[in-house]
Order: structure tokens, then sequence, then C-alpha cells
């Protein structure tokens, strides 16, 4: 099956690992990846600076992809979030959807809510399959503990319908598990990133994640791993300042998109999985996820 | 034989109500001209005694046979001025109402004209039904005296006694093998911190002991039929699998059995044997061997209790009995659970938690019977814990789960806070609570006390969820409004104060009955301030928590008033049907069965008659609602007061009306 | 200070997209007890529903604390009164911003570049790999971002509900 990658703002930008795994796993599941021909941001880090904005933008994306004739893979929690919640409020309220193809008229766009959107978590689990995916390995891993950090919005709010429950076992958990790793439950495991509060201060948001990295190293595990840009960009990328603005020298974890995970059992290249960017010490922990 | 009809007309000024807006003058009037109308005269009050009187004096004087009254809604007194035509010697039901207030004055305040206008069509449609009405008669059928009380925790243990004291015979049925309910897995009672056994067990003990009262535990309601008065009840006797009797209580089988499972008593915190009583203070005293776990039931060994009955009670070829009764009036009393929170609110870790419990398991450790004979201990470790926080409003006053209060959680809660500070003297209680809602005899007096104690602080915040760490210690956040503090609250033990829900029995018990049950799936009330213990359903009474969730001393209230429902219905010994009753002419119905599902009263069945079928309205049971009339087809189904032939004149008056 | 001074914020509020109910707020502190924000500032959600129900949210927006806010969406999901905090105080952001004031400096940035590129970065980073290599989009061989095609009728349309250059 074909799939457009909308990527949103921070993979294609920055989280290029996420990007470089997503096309090199998809493939070999059966999931061929096309790039959208126009795109623009979801909007949600702009939802307090223009509400509207929020459920025009991602409309006018699943327009695209409507007239494309192809459903969304969308890799960003924020942007799945969006998208799904423009959906929602789009079925729900008449004269949003109206107003809505107003604008994308002029485009020569139209929304109907045909597209269907998928986060890799509900692609790799649902529509590929756990079995599918252990058998598309060429090894398992090594049964190291990994803490899978699903982000806030793949779990909330559950009312509208997320990939993830808030409770339970995680698909991301089964999907670790598929390819060997093993998984455990922890603490404030549906808890924040803190990406969202950069912005206002940065030192408020890094002692977010600073709590998220206490708890991972608290609870014994080897690596941590996630699906969203955002999270990776704190969990992964904020591990040195954390410790500068907490004095806590213990908060350093090794830190894995899961499609990179994937990607190792599949046997693809380090460099193809953008391994090389990753900015937390992931040295000794690849070396034991290597064959 | 042709009787000439006089119609009085009575038009009321309720005050300044009706006649400040409507021209009462001129609709008697128009009233005298309309013709077969005697009388036609106004009055301030109509439904006083003067008012009433001088109907009665013209359908005397004047010999007047049918009457109307145009004034207020006939829900307010039609009763009244029916009962005025009665002590006139006039069939009560010669009677129409016109609504001139509710339909008119009070809704038309700025149109006088146009609402004069209104009245006076309302009234001349009143007259065209009234020159149709035929007298209509109740029937009465005697009443069994004799009661049926559906739950055996206190409600229905104080409804059984105040019924068994008026004298009349009432069977106690109750599904666990004890009677006693949820009050006696209680330790004590607040405010007075009474030992709860202690002021129930007299209760339960009489109740076992009257002779008015027949006792049917482990036993559970299986089908209702009739009607008020005549209620016929199946239930099922459970086999204890031991001759009572032939068993003193003595416990050697008890004793003597070598296997254990979770107490459902003690809500799972200790264990069983398979053969056991379910407390020691158990009415009636008497074990009860749970089939499904016992050995000798799935391999045949075993047989212990046996061998070591001095009674030689044990019986393992016991049956289930089906009893039948004939009973005149029902008490639902099926009490309550708590709310699932292990499913529903899984971020309080209730459930992957053990030191997380529900009050109502607090009161299993607190209590000298429980597991740990009343000591307070963790369930993980059995340590004492010291730092305890008590959570209130645990699923309630919640859209996304209970959306109504569970009443009684902040004194528990209190209360809870009261038996860790005087069983644990170094602990320290942190209760967090939304409002606190300590409304009862007594009860403000006890928040004062245990808010004076050093031991114990109160947080106005509700914390949003509850987390394990790593080495299985909980803590959680929670904002604490008083002091404008976020604090991390580190517990050894948590007490979540749990929303309540009906008991699960309750939803076979109403289907079976028809019983309405409110938009919370509490068992609704005829009127929520006037008739708090009456059903939809003639000679159904409510009492407990069945009803809505309340407190022991509000409880054992309603239940004395759902008694004196019943008492008084079996008392007079008989029940009168209403007078508008649908009626079917079995000549026409063809026996589509229509009418039958729509009844929401059960008083229609459908009989054998030449072959097919008919339908028959039981009149005892008909309340005269109109559905079946409306929807039957063939016209085969009528209402008494409210046929085609006197209704179809008051239309055709309004429709040439304007 | 008198109640039900600025109700006119409160209208505002009703009138952003979204399931706010500041009015059926009461009080419980759940929010505030769960919000990670809460706990590294001195965001306080329960505090923004309530100011704003009772027509006093001026100062809160002139603070900016509204932009404490991680999204993470707990206070919506487990407000036993549908209130939405959440969705409150995206409402007052909105309302803040209609009103000239100006939100957290990195915000404006993200906001214009949508205007200009029609994502919130200009341009893709130029990183820095484990080898000490400086590596960006192109480099790594990955294709071309994708803009708005019409940027300008983007923009245009964009700007047509309100969407408004940041200064």
């Amino acid at each position: 099956m074909k799939m457009y990658l909308y990527l949103g703002c921070a993979t294609p930008t920055k989280q290029y690992g996420y990007e470089l795994s997503t096309r090199a796993v998809f493939p070999r599941l059966g999931i061929e990846l096309v790039d959208m021909p126009d795109s623009n941001c979801c909007g949600t880090p702009l939802m307090g600076v223009n509400r509207f904005y929020n459920v025009y933008a991602p409309a006018r994306l699943m327009a695209i992809a409507e007239a494309g004739g192809l459903d969304l893979l969308v890799p960003c929690n924020g942007c799945h979030l969006a998208l799904s919640e423009a959906s929602f409020l789009l079925r729900e309220r008449r004269h949003l959807f109206e107003q809505v193809n107003a604008l994308l008229k002029e485009e020569g766009l139209k929304y109907t809510g045909r597209a269907k959107i998928y986060h890799p978590v509900e692609a790799l689990h649902d529509l590929a399959g756990v079995e599918k995916i252990a058998e598309s390995v060429t090894y398992k891993l090594p049964p190291l503990k990994f803490a899978c950090h699903p982000g806030c919005h793949l779990v909330r709010p559950s009312n509208i319908g997320r990939p993830e429950r808030r409770d339970g076992k995680l698909k991301l958990e089964a999907l670790a598990e598929a390819i060997g790793l093993q998984t455990r439950d922890h603490p404030e495991k549906y808890e924040c990133c803190g990406a969202a509060m950069l912005p206002y201060s940065t030192d408020a948001a890094i002692k977010v994640v600073g709590m998220r990295l206490k708890r991972f190293v608290e609870g014994g595990f080897d690596g941590v791993t996630t699906l969203c840009p955002y999270c990776f960009d704190m969990i992964d990328g904020k591990q040195d300042v954390a410790k500068t603005i907490t004095g806590d020298r213990s908060l350093s974890i090794p830190t894995f998109y899961y499609t990179q995970l994937l990607g190792l059992a599949m046997g693809i290249g380090e460099r193809e999985l953008g391994l090389n960017l990753s900015m937390s010490p992931i040295g000794s922990v690849l070396e034991k996820l290597r064959r | 034989m042709v009787e000439e009809l006089k119609v009085g007309v009575y038009v009321c000024h309720c005050g300044v109500n009706i006649a400040s807006v409507v021209n009462v003058k001129a609709v008697i009037e128009y009233a005298s001209t309309l013709s077969n109308v005697e009388v036609a005269k106004d009055y301030p009050f109509m439904c006083s005694d003067p008012g009433q009187n001088m109907i009665i004096e013209d359908i005397k004087a004047k010999g007047l046979n049918r009457i109307v009254v145009a004034s207020c809604s006939p829900r307010m007194h039609e009763p009244t001025f029916r009962r005025a035509l009665e002590r006139a010697g006039l069939n009560p039901y010669l009677l129409e109402m016109a609504n001139i207030r509710e339909h008119c004055s009070w809704v038309h305040e700025k149109q006088p004209q146009e609402a004069t206008e209104k009245a006076k069509d309302l009234v001349a449609a009143a007259v065209a039904k009234v020159r149709m009405m035929k007298p209509l008669e109740t029937v009465k059928m005697p009443a069994v005296k004799r009661a049926l009380v559906i739950g055996g925790g206190v409600a229905g243990i104080r409804a059984a006694l105040d019924i068994a004291n008026s004298g009349f015979e009432v069977y106690l049925v109750e599904k666990k093998p004890s009677i006693g309910g949820n009050m006696a897995r209680l330790d004590k009672t607040f405010p007075t911190l009474d030992c709860s056994q202690c002021i129930l067990t007299p209760m339960m003990v009489e109740a076992a002991q009257h002779p008015n009262i027949k006792l049917l535990t482990y036993s559970e309601v299986q089908s209702i039929d009739g009607s008020v008065g005549n209620f016929t009840v199946k239930i099922l006797k459970k086999p204890r699998y031991v001759n009572e009797a032939l068993c003193t209580g003595c416990g050697i089988c008890e004793q003597k059995c070598p296997y254990t499972v979770p107490s459902e008593f003690n809500l799972g915190l200790g264990k069983r044997k398979v053969i056991y009583f379910e407390f020691p203070q158990a009415v009636p005293l008497k074990p009860v061997l749970d089939r499904d776990n016992c050995v000798y039931f799935k391999k045949g060994t075993c047989r212990a209790c046996e061998k070591f009955c001095p009674a030689k009670a044990i019986d393992y070829t016991q049956k289930p009995q089906e009893i039948t009764i004939d009973v005149g009036a029902i008490i639902l009393a099926t009490g309550y659970g708590l709310y699932d929170v292990k499913t529903k609110m899984p971020e309080y870790r209730y459930g992957p938690s053990k030191n997380v419990v529900t009050g109502l398991e607090l009161e299993r450790l607190t209590s000298a019977t429980g597991p740990t004979k009343g000591a307070i201990l963790r369930p993980s470790d059995k340590k004492e814990p010291k730092n305890v926080t008590i959570v209130l409003c645990v699923g309630s006053r919640d859209e996304k789960h209970l959306d109504y209060c569970c009443r009684f959680g902040c004194v528990a809660g209190i209360k809870h806070a009261y038996y860790i500070i005087s069983h644990i003297p170094d602990a320290k209680v942190t209760i967090c609570y939304t409002d606190i809602r300590a409304f009862g005899k007594g009860y403000e007096d006890f928040y004062a006390r245990i808010r004076s104690s050093d031991n114990v602080q109160f947080i106005r915040g509700r914390p949003m969820e509850i987390l394990e760490d790593s080495n299985g210690s909980l803590y959680f956040d929670v904002f604490d409004q008083n002091t404008n503090r976020l604090m991390r609250l580190t517990p050894d033990l948590v007490v979540l104060e749990t929303g309540v829900v009906p008991d699960p029995s309750f939803e076979q018990i109403a289907t079976v009955l028809k019983c309405s049950r409110g938009p919370d799936g509490f068992a609704l009330e005829l009127h929520p301030k006037l008739r708090p213990t009456e059903t939809s359903v003639d000679g159904v009474f409510i009492a407990g928590v069945v009803q809505g969730p309340k407190d022991i001393p509000d409880t054992v209230a309603q239940a004395g008033a759902a008694a004196a429902s019943a008492i008084a219905l079996l008392a007079r010994g008989e029940v009168e049907s209403v007078a508008n009753v649908a009626s079917v002419n079995q000549d026409l119905c063809s026996g589509c069965g229509v009418c039958e599902p729509v009844c929401p009263f059960t008083a229609i069945v459908l009989e054998a008659r030449n072959g097919g079928r008919v339908a028959k309205v039981e009149a005892t049971k008909c309340k005269g609602c109109g559905a079946c009339a409306a929807a039957c087809p063939s016209g085969a189904m009528t209402q008494l007061g409210f046929e085609g032939k006197q209704l179809i004149p008051q239309i055709e008056v309004l429709a040439r009306a304007r | 200070m008198q109640a039900y001074a600025q109700t006119d914020i409160l209208d505002e509020v009703r009138r952003v997209i979204g399931d706010q109910r500041p009015e059926a707020c009461y009080q419980c502190m759940k929010c505030t007890s769960g919000c990670p924000a809460a706990k590294v500032s001195e965001y306080r959600p329960h505090l923004m529903v309530i100011l704003t129900k009772a027509g006093l949210a001026e100062e809160v927006i002139q603070s900016g604390i509204i932009w404490a806010c991680s999204m993470c969406l707990k206070c919506k999901e487990y407000c036993p009164q549908d209130v939405a905090p959440f969705d409150v105080v995206i409402a007052l952001k909105n309302v803040a911003i209609s009103r000239g004031y100006k939100p957290p400096e990195m915000l404006v940035g993200m906001a214009n570049n949508v205007l200009d590129y029609g994502y919130i970065m200009d341009k893709p980073m130029t990183i820095t790999t484990t080898e000490f290599e400086e590596v960006s989009r192109e480099t790594l061989g990955l294709p071309k971002l994708v803009h708005p095609k019409n940027m300008e009728k983007f923009k245009k349309l964009v700007s047509s509900f309100g969407y408004r250059r940041l200064t």
C-alpha cells in the first residue's frame, strides 16, 4: 500500500533521524511512502496564536491527501493530534466544515474527511501488525530493558480517540517486544516531555524533561524509545542541559526512535537510520544491539 | 331512559391568578348561553370549602348531573372536585375541568382579551365533553395481607421489623448467606462512633426471631407477577448443602475445612474456608458450602465437613428450592456497591498498587472481625502505616464518571481519619477534599473534632493521579487551595472514598418489576420531594441507597416510611383501580399484541379466545395513561373517560373557534 | 476590585473554537494537581479558569503566564466538569493576541514563518553528527522540503481569517 508522508515542521527541519529511519523501514513492511505535492504547518505550536488556523491547516493537508487518493502517515504526535482533532471538529460542527471548505475551494481543494490518518505506532501495530514486524526482522535484538515514552498527544484527549490507551500495555511496548526488546511499566509513563514550554521558559521545560529522565534512570532502563520528534528532541537532545539546570549528573540515557530500533533489527545500516545524529550517549547500547 | 342533561359551570378567579387576566364575568355570561347549561357561576376560590359547597348545593337543589370547573390544572384539584361531587351524591367522574390558569391566564398575561376568548373556548370544549361523560366506577380487589422485603441490609431489616410489628407477615429475602448488608462490614458508625455490629446485630436477631418475619437468606427473587395487592413472587433458595434444621452453628465444619479462598465479606483482603460462616455474627448462624470451590464437588474427595459434623447436618445432595409466595406489597432495599474505580479510573492505581484501598476495605482492616483482627496494616507488607492519605470524591461529582455526590463520603473519610489516629498514635493523616459535606446531626461537631487534631491535615484539592516509583512507594502531587501550595505527598497507605452505585442485583429486579430508574441508575421515586418511597409501580416501594446515596439515619428513616406505605396498603386490605382504565372490545380485537409492550404497568395480557388471542386489561394494574388506546390500530382499545365520542365533540368546539 | 469587571474577556473566550466551559468549574484543583507546568512554574490552570469565569482575566493575559502551558492535555482529560482548562487557556491566548499582547519571542518567529514559508522554521537546520560532521537535509540526501504550492495564495487565505503577522 501507498501512503502520503506528512512530516510537519520539526522532523524535516531537524529530526532527520526520524525521517531517515521512517523512510527506511516502512517500504520493507509493504508501505510505500509518497511525498506530498503540497504541504504546510499543521498549526499545533500556534494554537494559541490562531485557533482557527489549527482547524484550517489540518483540513488543507487532509484535502491534499484526498485529492491524491491516499491516506496519511503522520510521524509527529502534535501533527497527528491536530489532524485528529480537526477531523473531529469538522464532523461535529457544520459551520466550521463550511467555513473551511469555502477557503479550500479557493485552491481547488475539498475536505470530506475521506483521507485516514495514521501515526507510525498505528501503522506499525495495526496495519502491519506485530507478527509481520517480528517476521520482517533479520535478527531479534537482545532483550535490553527499554522504557517506552508514547508522548502526551498519542494518549490524550481520549474522547476523540487516540492511538494509545491511557492505561494498560502500549502498542509501542508491543512493538518493542516484537523485535526482541524487554519493556516494563514505569511511573509517569504517560507524562509530558515539556517541549511546548520551551518558548515560555527553557528552564521550566528542561525541568519537566528532567523529571522524565530521572524516572528512566531510576527504573534501571537500558534505553528509552519514542515516536515523536518533539519528545525525542527533549529526551535525547536536552540531557546535558538537564544535568546543568537540575544539578543531577545522573540524567543520562540512550534514546532511540522506535523506527531506528526496528531498522537495526531489519539489518539496515546505522547511518541510513540517522543514528549518528543522536545527542544522547547511544554508543554502548548500539554496540549491544549490533549483530 | 334518557336523562335530561343539566350542566353546572363554575369559573374560578383563583384570587388574582385567573381574574387579573381573564374576564371571569364574561366567561360566565358566555357559558350560560351554551345548551344544557343550567347554572354558570364564578367564585374567588372554587377549591375552598364555600366554593365546593356551592357546587354541592346546586347539585342537590337543581338536580345538576354534569359539572365543569374552569380553574387550575386538574393535577392540582381534580381529586378535590371529584370528592365534592361524591359528597353531593353524584358520580365523581361526571366532572370535566377546563384549565384556564396554567393553560391560559398564566401564559397569556399580556393579552387579556385573547385570554378571555380562549377561556370561553376551553369552557365550551369542556361542556361538549362532559355532556358525553358516563358514570365510571373503580374496581376494588382484596389485597394479600403479607409483604415482601427484597434486601436484608439495615433498610430491609428496619422495614421488615416495622411491618412485622404492625401485625403483618413479611418475607425478608437476602441473596447473601447472612443479613446485615454493607453496614455489617463497618467497624464504627459516624458521628457517634458506635460499633456498627453492636447496634446492628440486635436488629438482625430480632428480625430472625420475630414470629411475623420469614427470613429467606442465600435466596434470590426470580420473577414477580401480578399487581398491587396481589403479587406472585418466585424465589430461588440456593443450596447451602447444610441441613439448617439439624445444624447447630457449632463451626466445627469451618474449622476442619482444609481449603481457603478469598473472602467476599472481607472484600478480598483475607481468606475464608470453602464451607464458611459469612462473618462471626451472621444471621442465620448457619454455614454455606461454596460449591464452586469445593474439592468434593470438583473431584469427589475430602468430605472433611461431613466427617466432623456432630449434628450430621452436611447434605451434599441438597438442591435449589423454588418458593412461591403471594404478597400485597413489596419493598426494594437492595442497597449499594462501590464504583468500579479499578477499571474506570486507572490513574488512581487501585488494583495495581496494593496499598491503595477503598474506604470499605479500610473498614474491614479496622474491624475486629476482619482479616487483620482490627490492626490497621498495609496490605503489601503488613506494616503499620505512618502516613495515610484519604482522598474524597473519587469518581463522584464527575461528569466523566458519576455525576452525583455520594453524600456520605466526606464524613466517612473524617471517620477514617479518626480510625487511623486512634489506632496508630504517631500516624499522620492527610485528607484531600473538594467540599466537606457534614450535613447531618452531630456531623459538623465530628468534623470540628477531627479538624482540631494535630495529626490530621485537610488539603483542599483533588489529586489527579496516584503514582508508584520503582521502589513501590506511592507518591503524587496535589494543589492545596488553602495554603496556595503545590504539595508532593508520599503516603504509605491511600484510602479512596469512592462513589457508590446501586447493588448489581438491582438491575435484574428493576427489569423484572419495570421499576423506573433515574439517569443516575438509582430507583426513581414518584416525587423527589413529597413521595420518596413510592415508585411508578403501585405496591412497590423503595428504601435505602437503592433510591439514592444516603447515610444510615436517612436509610432507616426511609425504611420506616416505606414500611408505613406498605402497612397502609395492607391495613386497607383492598386495592382500588383508577376509574379511567383502558377497556378492550374483545370482539374487535385482532390479537395483534401492539398494546401489550406499550403498557408501562404490565396491565395488558394476551389471552386465548376462540382459537386466537385477544387483549385483556387488568383493571387493578391499569393507571389510565392511554398509551395502549393510542397504539391500538383497530380501535378495539379505548380508554374510559377519554373515548372518541367524548373527545371529538371537544375537538370540534376548539376547531370551530377562530 | 469588582467581580464581573471584565466579562468581555469571558465573552471573547467563549467565541474561540473549543470545548471550554469556564462557568462549570467548581475549583476542585485536580487540573493544577496533575499539571506538569505547575510543577516547574507559577502556572495554575485552575486559577486561569476561575479568573476567566469571574471576569478578572485581564491581569492574567497581561502577565504572560498563560504561555507556560505544556499542552499535555491532562487537565482536559481528567476535569470532572468538562471545563477543559486547556481550551480555556488556548482561548485566553487567542484573546491576548487579538488584543495586541505579545506572546513569547520564539512563537513570534514561528508564527511569522508560517506566513512566509508555510512552516514554523524558515529553513532546515544544519546539525552536527556524533563524528562532528555538519549535515543538513540536503547533505543527507533527503528530498527538498515541500512548501505550500502557491505561497502567496496561502498567505492571503490564512490572513483572511485573522492570522496577522506578529511584531
